[in-house]
């Protein structure tokens, strides 16, 4: 077990050369007890990688262990029984995870949600809803903890009493991106944060598509709400499909280049996402008779009216609003403030506004 | 015999009466000069004797001393020259005595005898009566600086000859160049010339009014730094003791015209963004006032704020906090006024499109890097904050509607008066210098109002700091529309300005 973790933990080794280390020593512990000569000649290693084996060599597993221990981090290899199944599935599933939290247990149902980092409001509205409505499901969202659509799900879930795991690029111990302190912190309370990489690895661009391969093989869905032509969300969605799970678009408008990807992903076939209940029919949840939200009663004087009619759930400048409301300057401030405070309008940017839901 | 004139050096903006003592006596002929001088200072030693000669004066050769007192603190600058010489010609008995009692001499001498014009007269004139003097001399170039103090009588000289002449005899010397000043009242921008921007223009007319310093954040080409070059045309008037605090920082620089006299409009100021500290806050060997004393009274303009180097930015939280900069030296102590109105500029994002996420090419990261570069303290400084978008072509067809310098001016002027009236035993001309018990004093909200600012607070996720901003911009909104109270309007207007670029900070 001890040496599972040694090996898993040797730096700059990724998946395919542990693979080989393992069909020529066949155990990770006579990795570990390898003479020096016998590495000297492997073949498939370069000459970097060599002497950072003959280095690791002289750490004993139990070091490593004690020291990967101290920092709360756990570890499993596919060997044991916590290992999500369903990662066996993927050809090249990893030898072993990094873990803080929790792992997925068997029976967890989860689903991924997936999408841009700069993400439109709208994007962040759709996000949130998926994820308020599997948490809601007890259905946990798993996804990369990156800026945008990825967090705020994340978030969000997190926020409506879910569970949530995030797959990192980096070791679990680096929280990445940074400013998402509180969110790892709460992953990791209700949730988890898993990496196949060892503690202490840095953030490399190589990583993440590598991440995004576990993301959906955690999955039995994955949501792709928002995202450009080539991006990250579309190689996870690729990934998905190669690894058999489903794959569900959010469209969005022809024009706009945030929707280009998922619009790209359901002309080739993918499942379409147009209300929270396709979420429910695709995942097998039997539909509860929702009672229909009342109507929007709210009355507005036809100043205010004016103004409302002219905002959009795309954010809109204070500038267009005032072109377009024809009205002075200060009298669109002061409504829209009005408005603003009484939780019809949200200013999402510097006097950007768009409708609330 | 021993002989005394009146001189004065400049220290910063502020001037130091300066004493300057000659004595001669029998002896080995020499010329010996004492008092902590500069070489600028030391070197005056043969443009006087040569002046002197030129003017057909030939002194008997005797020891000559000359001291300048205060005689610890050090002396520089050229405008000695003249006082040296009238000191030396009145040890010789030349010049009537009780001619030189209560008249300051200043000036530069040519080695013909001409005086040469000197830089920071206008500090000397404005201090004059503080030292209890009534006359002043300087060389006529200058005249016209000096004559802006009301209550001075100044002579202008053209020659070292005309001065001995005039301390002799009392003839004062005939200027023939005794022109018009030319007063610059023609502004040539209007507000009338920008098209389509009436929520920047309103923006612009209450930070006008109150003085309140304004960010604008929009997408290139959209008009910004044309808003900010106008912003100067609508500022009220300077009054007279804001004219002379503000000339003094030019005239120090040697920057008042020729046969100018006061600066009669407010500044605007646009440095560069390649600017240093130092130049923007002075500095140097002999401090000089920088950039934001040059603005003093009027509009500091960054472009492209984020291209700032840090540290220049970080240097204005004090200065816009206390309105003066001090800079220390060894001995001294320099103060330089600092009092502006500071207009920034600068895109969302470093292509200039964000929160447009169909044309914005920057990723997060960028994008946060970019608006990293200005710090919170600095933005929590900045009273108004809006925002400015490109123009349709429509608007930009459209024959000029909009408002013009001249009709924003009047609401500024009529607002500003309200002000003044209000805070003038509190020495303080605008809304923006108001300070906590001011505050308290003059932005009182009733009930409803407190209801609704502390709704406010919560909603809008408010700092202390921003909650003063509102209200100071809400009372400037009220004095526009010349309202007593603050009302619930003003607050929703105010509020519609209040910093929110931090929400660009937050991951989304």
């Amino acid at each position: 077990m001890d040496e599972w973790l040694w090996m898993c933990s040797l730096p700059g080794f990724y998946r395919k050369d542990l693979e080989r280390l393992l069909q020529f020593f066949e155990t990770p512990d006579r990795v570990w007890s390898a003479r020096d000569s016998q590495i000297a000649v492997l073949p498939f290693l370069k000459e970097k990688q060599k002497e950072i084996l003959k280095e690791w060599k002289r750490k004993k597993p139990s070091q490593i262990r004690n020291k990967t221990a101290e920092s709360g981090i756990k570890f499993t290899s596919y060997m044991e029984e916590n290992y999500p199944p369903r990662l066996l599935e993927l050809p090249d599933y990893p030898l072993g995870l990094f873990y803080l939290g929790d792992l997925p247990e068997a029976t967890e149902r989860c689903v991924a949600v997936v999408g841009a980092r700069m993400c439109t409001n709208y994007g962040r509205n759709i996000a949130m809803q998926i994820s308020e409505e599997l948490a809601v499901q007890q259905i946990a969202v798993v996804s990369g903890m990156a800026y945008g659509v990825d967090g705020i799900a994340q978030a969000s879930c997190l926020k409506a009493g879910g569970r949530s795991y995030a797959v990192t690029g980096c070791g679990p111990d680096i929280c990445y991106p940074r400013d998402h302190r509180l969110l790892y912190q709460d992953l990791r309370q209700n949730g988890g944060v898993i990496s196949e990489y060892a503690p202490g690895t840095p953030v490399q661009p190589l990583h993440f598509p590598m991440r995004n391969r576990l993301i959906s093989g955690l999955c039995e869905c994955v949501v792709v709400v928002e995202a450009k032509k080539k991006s990250g969300s579309l190689i996870t969605a690729d990934m998905a499909l190669e690894q058999g799970r489903d794959v569900l678009a959010v469209p969005g408008r022809v024009s706009d280049p945030l929707s280009e990807g998922c619009n790209h992903l359901i002309s080739q076939g993918a499942g379409i996402l147009t209300s929270l209940e396709d979420l429910r029919q695709h995942l097998g949840i039997a539909v509860k008779k929702v009672k229909k939200n009342k109507k929007n009663n709210i009355k507005l004087a036809s100043l205010e009216n004016m103004v409302y009619i002219c905002l959009d759930f795309r954010p809109k400048s204070l500038t267009e609003i005032v072109r377009s409301a024809k009205m002075a300057p200060e009298q669109v401030m002061r409504i829209l403030t009005d408005l603003q405070m009484r939780g019809m309008v949200e200013e999402i940017s510097k006097n950007y506004y768009v409708l609330k839901k | 015999m021993f002989s005394k004139v009146l001189s004065a050096a400049v220290y910063g903006v502020q001037s130091r009466l300066v004493q300057v003592e000659a004595d001669t006596m029998e002896g080995l002929p020499s010329f010996s000069m004492v008092g902590y001088l500069s070489t600028q200072v030391r070197e005056a030693q043969d443009r006087v004797r040569t002046a002197l000669k030129n003017s057909g004066i030939y002194l008997q050769p005797k020891k000559i001393t000359v001291n300048l007192s205060p005689a610890d603190l050090h002396k520089s600058g050229t405008g000695f020259d003249l006082p040296i010489a009238v000191a030396i010609a009145a040890s010789y008995g030349m010049v009537k005595r009780e001619r030189l009692e209560n008249t300051i001499i200043v000036g530069e001498l040519s080695l013909n005898g001409k005086l040469n014009a000197v830089s920071g007269i206008l500090p000397i004139a404005a201090d004059a009566r503080k030292f209890h003097c009534s006359r002043m001399i300087v060389p006529c170039q200058n005249q016209r600086e000096a004559k802006a103090i009301q209550g001075l009588e100044v002579i202008g000289a053209g020659t070292l000859k005309e001065v001995l002449e005039y301390l002799q005899s009392g003839k004062t010397p005939e200027n023939p160049t005794e022109e018009k000043e030319e007063i610059q009242t023609e502004r040539q921008v209007d507000f009338l010339e920008v098209k389509g921007q009436e929520t920047a223009k309103r923006a612009a007319l209450i930070a006008a009014a109150g003085f309140h310093n304004l960010l604008m954040i929009g997408p290139p080409g959209s008009g910004k730094s044309m808003i900010a070059r106008r912003i100067g045309t609508i500022l009220p008037e300077l009054t007279l003791e804001e004219s002379i605090e503000l000339s003094r920082v030019y005239s120090v620089l040697g920057m008042i015209p020729a046969n100018g006299s006061l600066l009669r409009q407010r500044p605007y100021r646009a440095p560069h963004h390649t600017i240093t500290a130092r130049a923007l806050c002075g500095g140097g060997h002999v401090p000089k006032p920088g950039e934001i004393s040059l603005a003093h009274k009027g509009v500091l303009f960054l472009d492209e704020l984020p291209e700032f180097h840090r540290e220049t930015l970080e240097i204005l939280r004090q200065p816009l906090e206390s309105g003066e900069v001090q800079i220390a030296r060894a001995g001294y102590q320099y103060t330089f006024p600092s009092q502006f109105m500071l207009i920034g500029a600068m895109n969302p994002c470093p292509c200039g499109y964000y929160p447009d996420l169909s044309r914005c090419q920057c990723t997060c990261t960028e994008v946060k890097k970019y608006l990293g570069k200005i710090s919170q303290p600095l933005l929590d400084r900045m009273d108004m904050t809006i925002e400015v978008s490109r123009v349709p072509f429509l608007d930009l067809e459209k024959e000029s509607s909009g408002t013009s310098s001249e009709q924003m001016r009047r609401k500024v002027e009529s607002a500003r008066e309200i002000q003044k009236r209000r805070m003038l035993d509190r020495g303080k001309l605008f809304n923006s210098q108001m300070e906590t018990k001011e505050l308290e004093y003059f932005c009182r909200l009733d009930g409803k109002r407190t209801e609704f600012m502390k709704k406010a607070f919560d909603e809008m996720k408010l700092s202390a700091r921003g909650y003063a901003r509102v209200l100071k911009v809400a009372r400037t909104i009220a004095d526009l529309e010349g309202a007593e109270e603050i009302e619930l309007k003003h607050l929703q207007e105010a509020l519609c300005y209040r910093s929110t670029v931090h929400m660009y900070w937050k991951g989304r």
